[in-house]
């Protein structure tokens, strides 16, 4: 077993470590936002290090798995924005049960402008 | 007079179907074995391709894949019939908010790689996985990312209708051309090439290229015309 595989297999478990929490969070999270946020996070470092995991195990592999790794960490971050951003503008606010520790300061940044824009 | 050629040409079709359905022994061996060994054998020796089913859809039942090509074409046709009449404004799109500018400008970055991919995926449909059809819809689906992204993107539709009547024509051409020259509709005619290489498989990787370019079109038009349906 070389240094190599013995790496690899470890990045392929710590993957599916943070791929198996990142469902998890999804089940388990309140409200919309945190489950994009552990949909996300965990999901896109998970994949990330089992594919590079995948490509020390199969070094030829391994510059197709560096544009493939480019590309996840492109694209998932972008479509969890726009799918966090159409949530919002559809009126699906964060669960904040009216606990004064917790604030939705874009909400109140937003209320504001509409206001003064009324005002104006 | 009208009903009674209606029923008289009924009655020859039922006739004829019948007299093919009725001859063929159904669960016999000869559906069991036979063709799938042909097919296989014939995929290796005779046109050097390494996808058996690319083979099969393109070559040997490539009549077939014409057909599905040209019912794809006439949903795509139809759709656009009968959302044109709804429609009052052309090119008008009802949009709740524009989308942020990440997205904007996130997904100029991503359609080039997404055509990039829907290309390589129907020009090795005769190597890998996938192939005319996977491609174009691929395709498509760029297209459909730049139309969300953009509320004013706008597709030309009568370019997706030149290629797509193009790519319909050349096809048909090139099955018109194996039956000159073999006598058979799409017999391979070019040669196969080496197995496993890019240029192999005489005109299967041409019919693919063709089939995508012409699934893209035909998806892109339906994405379009959906999208800008107004009520």
């Amino acid at each position: 077993m070389s240094i190599m595989e013995i790496i690899g297999g470890i990045l392929i478990i710590t993957g599916s470590i943070f791929l198996f929490l990142g469902s998890l969070g999804i089940l388990r999270m309140p409200d919309i936002y945190n489950r994009i946020q552990a949909g996300t996070k965990a999901t896109t470092l998970g994949a990330m290090s089992l594919i590079l995991g995948v490509g020390f195990l199969e070094p030829s592999w391994l510059l197709k798995i560096l544009i493939i790794i480019i590309f996840i960490a492109y694209s998932n971050p972008l479509s969890s924005h726009a799918l966090a951003r159409a949530m919002y503008k559809r009126k699906w606010y964060p669960l904040i049960k009216g606990d004064p520790e917790k604030m939705d300061a874009y909400r109140e940044v937003n209320t504001n402008k509409e206001k003064e824009e009324v005002k104006s | 007079m009208k009903k009674l050629i209606v029923i008289l040409l009924l009655a020859v079709l039922a006739w004829d179907l019948g007299v093919i359905f009725l001859g063929l022994n159904f669960g016999n061996e000869h559906f069991t074995e036979g063709v799938k060994d042909q097919y296989l054998e014939k995929t290796v020796t005779e046109l050097n391709v390494a996808n058996t089913v690319t083979s099969i859809v393109v070559n040997f039942r490539g009549f077939d894949t014409l057909g599905e090509v040209t019912v794809l074409f006439l949903a795509a046709t139809a759709l656009g019939g009968i959302l044109y009449k709804k429609r009052h404004h052309v090119g008008e799109r009802s949009v709740l908010f524009p989308s942020s500018s990440l997205v904007m400008s996130g997904s100029k970055l991503l359609f080039p790689a997404i055509i990039l991919l829907g290309v390589y995926v129907f020009v090795h449909g005769h190597l890998s996985p996938g192939g005319g059809f996977q491609g174009g819809t691929i395709i498509a689906t760029g297209f459909l990312l730049m139309l969300l992204a953009y509320d004013n993107y706008s597709v030309s539709h009568n370019l997706l209708s030149i290629v797509e009547s193009l790519a319909g024509i050349f096809f048909v051409v090139i099955g018109l051309l194996g039956f000159m020259n073999h006598g058979t509709f799409l017999e391979n005619f070019l040669p196969t090439g080496t197995l496993n290489s890019l240029f192999s498989g005489g005109v299967i990787p041409i019919v693919y290229i063709l089939i995508g370019f012409k699934v893209a079109a035909e998806l892109t038009g339906v994405i379009y015309t959906v999208l800008h349906e107004k009520d």
